[in-house]
């Protein structure tokens, strides 16, 4: 907090005392390149934090200018000016946040599909601004659009320009190390884990993409009192691109980069575009070298300084919010449960329930459908047919976070995590999972949740307690462990653990056992282990069941498995 | 038949047809490579610039066929290795990379020839009649070149060694290198080929479009939208999606203009990322 004032102090006087360095005309200069840098720093926010690219940005930045102007040219005089000069500047945040819902609705579209669907909205924008003569003025835009009132002359524009700035990039600043910007970028790294700890990505992925549309909205609406002209051009392609460049160049994940982009680059155009007549393609090729070679941009050189000048050490404070009850039945039933991928059938009527809370292993050759059988628990495949039933309710057709929120835990094969993070990160997402509220996420106390559950991992398991080590750099054991207490600091009444002991030590491996058994009492929760290791199973399971070819082939205690003649029959050549 | 319909038809078909011949060379480099190059357009706003160029020099109109393919087949070249080769890894920033060239080649055009647009003249003037309607002839033999083009480009693909040889890399480059094929060669020659193919495109249509840096951003938001559609990865989805878009934006703008015709290729567009992200005949 106490770094985040002197930020914001620091921030404000230079902004105060830059007029009086660089003269009036430049002031004016800058107060234009001030509102392009307010919407580059929405491209920063949505690319940088949630890796969405928007190629469409200036249709927010049009529409904002478009609606303030209107505003201004009919109602000037009018209070209502003071709602519709604010809402000029929230509607294209709306818009976006709409436009996010309905295209990130239940799929994962990242890539080249949003930024080309952000693309073609621009386009048309600019068809609807450059033809819709009577609201709009066509090609020739709203022209004399009055100024703000009560605002005279242009160091008074400077003023209104950086304050706007100043307060969007302290909210950004806020945003990034709040835990929201940390689910923004663990979004961008990995998706399924992020759905997995409860999170609804398609609204995190909206939400981002709302302010960002805010963000240009604030800056269009303050350029149509400013420059007085609105046209098509506003909300064209162009404007788009160059908010892009401005925003790599500068440094599209840095909290500066974009607004340094901006006025930098900005600036250097206005002055070269007459005298170096290739400026365009110059800038055009700096924008791929940068690319190529320094995705960080130029404040990906400085910031990094600064950064760990206020790095708050991880430290845990008081336990979180207690988890939702729980549910008041434990288990689940699957019940004739068919999957296709393709023309192959993974399972063919599969029947498999557990009503009490134990420890259970599922085996099986490899392709007896397994891990399928969590992925059509969890709904990461399509059911063809059966029904699922998980705490006593039909949860067919759920998604993977809203069973999360109710306690379903899952542990995937290969470690899934967020490898960019720290230990602490990987954690707290963890622990927000399920226990964070919306005003949860915007406060940095929720950095420091607690969990006895955390605690008792951090004792077994010594090196989780160095919570500073990127998560990346931890041996692939140690990764298997942080992903399983991660999983299991959510608290949930059902973990599916696919192979937890694959590639572990075996007295990694030891440490692992008694942990599942340790918590699975603790939380009185049933837990599902997929497992090929033997003697873990012997250890660990208090029923087994075998699945074969998609369906269930056997169930009962080690023993029973061991003495029956069809497992032995299937697992012929093998180590049963 | 009636001669306004003929002429809609017809109209139709050219649209499909022309576009078809534009993704063809965008779908076979996502294909083989997995990289969307978004300088696609611009391939074919540069052959278009081709064709003025031989005209502002009084050259037979032919001669932009081999000046374009020269052109674009040598950027290709060097894009490949300077671009998009170090990329591969990063299907993202190829993304990126390949916007960013487009943005430059833009550019470039523009401080060359200006933003104004130009005209090509028609090589061939003159109409001919089809089923009781006068059609533009040129327009024809365009449809009839596109038509043969992408069957014989098919027809190759389908029969010749090289064509196996990029269907085994698509299927698993891995073993292809494995078992001798010269992948990295397979998808420098790809890529060029695209490019190829976007260029004699952009010669192609030239007469029948405003000539400017910016017409080929239309070009690859609306290949774009027909790979989404059609799904990508197989011929039928290909022409079922030129079909769509290209049918859906020819009709609705005759019908009404070009802003309605573009707004309900971008609706498709969305609709089908949303409710059919595979489109319509998805790779299995």
């Amino acid at each position: 907090m106490a770094s985040f004032l002197a930020h914001s102090a620091a921030l404000v006087a230079a902004l105060a005392v830059l007029p009086h360095l660089v003269g009036e005309f430049w002031a004016y200069t800058l107060a234009l390149y001030f509102l392009y840098a307010i919407a580059a720093l929405g491209v920063g926010l949505c690319w940088g934090q949630a890796g969405l690219l928007p190629l469409g940005q200036a249709m927010f930045f049009g529409l904002a200018a478009y609606l303030s102007g209107l505003s201004l040219i009919h109602f000037r005089d009018s209070w209502l000016l003071l709602l519709l000069l604010p809402g000029a500047a929230l509607a294209p945040g709306l818009l976006a946040w709409g436009i996010g819902l309905l295209v990130f609705r239940g799929r994962t579209l990242t890539g080249p599909f949003f930024a080309m669907i952000t693309l073609a909205l621009t386009l048309l924008a600019f068809q609807i601004a450059n033809s819709w003569n009577d609201v709009t003025g066509g090609f020739n835009g709203l022209k004399n659009i009055p100024g703000l009132p009560g605002l005279g002359d242009f160091i008074d524009l400077y003023y209104v320009s950086a304050a706007a700035l100043a307060a969007c990039v302290l909210g950004i600043a806020w945003l990034r190390r709040a835990p929201a910007g940390i689910l923004w970028r663990a979004v961008a790294q990995n998706e399924q884990r992020v759905r997995f700890c409860g999170f609804a990505v398609q609204n995190a992925k909206a939400a981002v993409f709302g302010i960002s549309g805010a963000l240009a909205g604030i800056g269009g609406a303050l350029y149509a009192p400013q420059q007085s002209l609105v046209t098509p051009q506003l909300c064209g392609f162009i404007l788009s691109a160059d908010l892009v460049i401005w925003a790599a160049v500068g440094g599209r994940s840095t909290l500066y980069g974009p607004v340094a982009g901006a006025v930098l680059i900005g600036i250097l155009t206005a002055d070269l575009r007459d005298e170096i007549s290739y400026w365009e393609v110059i800038l055009a090729a700096i924008f791929i070298v940068v690319v190529l070679y320094f995705r960080q941009g130029l404040m990906g050189f400085v910031e990094p300084w600064f950064e760990r000048l206020w790095r708050r050490p991880a430290g845990r404070g008081r336990d979180g919010p207690d988890r939702p009850v729980a549910p008041s039945e434990a288990g689940f039933a699957l019940d004739d449960i068919r999957v296709r991928m393709g023309s192959v059938s993974i399972l063919e009527g599969l029947d498999l329930a557990v009503d009490r809370p134990g420890i259970y292993c599922l085996i099986g050759p490899n392709g007896a459908g397994k891990t399928s059988c969590f992925n059509a628990m969890t709904g990461e495949m399509p059911v063809r047919g059966g029904q699922i039933r998980i705490f006593g309710r039909d949860r067919a057709g759920a998604t993977a976070d809203s069973l999360s929120r109710i306690g379903v835990g899952r542990k995937f094969q290969a470690p899934s995590l967020f490898p960019e993070f720290t230990v602490a990160e990987n954690f707290n997402i963890g622990l927000w999972g399920g226990r964070a509220r919306l005003p949860d996420l915007l406060r940095m106390r929720s950095h420091s949740w607690s969990s006895a559950i955390l605690r008792e991992a951090q004792t077994r398991f010594p090196f989780l307690a160095d919570e500073d080590r990127r998560a990346g750099d931890l041996s692939h054991g140690q990764r298997q462990i942080l992903e399983l207490v991660m999983v299991l600091i959510a608290e949930p009444r059902l973990i599916l653990l696919d192979e937890p002991s694959a590639g572990l030590s075996q007295a990694e491996t030891r440490e692992v056992i008694e942990a599942i058994r340790w918590v699975g009492g603790r939380l009185d929760a049933c837990t599902v282990i997929v497992e090929h290791d033997m003697t873990f199973v012997r250890e660990l399971a208090d029923r087994v069941f075998v699945l074969h070819q998609g369906r269930l082939l056997a169930s009962g205690t080690v023993a029973e498995i061991q003495a029956d003649e069809r497992v032995r029959a299937v697992y012929v050549g093998a180590s049963a | 038949m009636d001669p306004i319909l003929t002429t809609n038809v017809l109209n139709v078909v050219y649209e499909v047809s022309t576009l078809a011949v534009v993704v063809l060379g965008l779908a076979v480099v996502f294909g083989l490579l997995g990289v969307m190059n978004l300088a696609h357009g611009e391939f074919v706003m540069i052959g278009a610039y081709c064709a003025f160029f031989v005209q502002a020099h009084d050259l037979p109109f032919l001669a932009a066929v081999p000046l374009a393919l020269l052109v674009c087949g040598f950027l290709g070249l060097v894009v490949e290795r300077v671009l998009v080769r170090p990329l591969y890894a990063r299907p993202f920033d190829t993304l990126l990379a390949t916007w960013g060239l487009g943005m430059l080649l833009r550019e470039a055009v523009e401080a060359v020839y200006g933003r104004g647009f130009r005209s090509v003249a028609t090589p061939l003037t003159g109409s001919v009649e089809v089923l009781g309607a006068d059609y533009p002839a040129y327009r024809l033999l365009l449809t009839l070149v596109s038509v043969a083009l992408v069957a014989g480009l098919v027809w190759w693909f389908v029969r010749s060694a090289t064509g196996r040889r990029i269907r085994a890399v698509v299927n698993n480059p891995e073993l292809a290198a494995s078992v001798g094929i010269p992948v990295t060669a397979l998808a420098r020659n790809t890529f060029v080929f695209g490019c190829g193919l976007a260029a004699l495109s952009g010669v192609m249509l030239a007469p029948l479009l405003p000539v400017n840096p910016t017409l080929g951003l239309d070009f690859i938001l609306k290949s774009f939208f027909v790979l989404v559609v059609g799904g990508l990865g197989s011929l039928v989805g290909l022409i079922s999606g030129s079909g769509v878009i290209g049918g859906v934006e020819s009709v609705v703008s005759a019908v009404s203009d070009r802003t309605w015709g573009y707004t309900t290729v971008l609706v498709i567009a969305i609709l089908f990322l949303w409710l059919r992200p595979n489109g319509l005949f998805p790779r299995t």
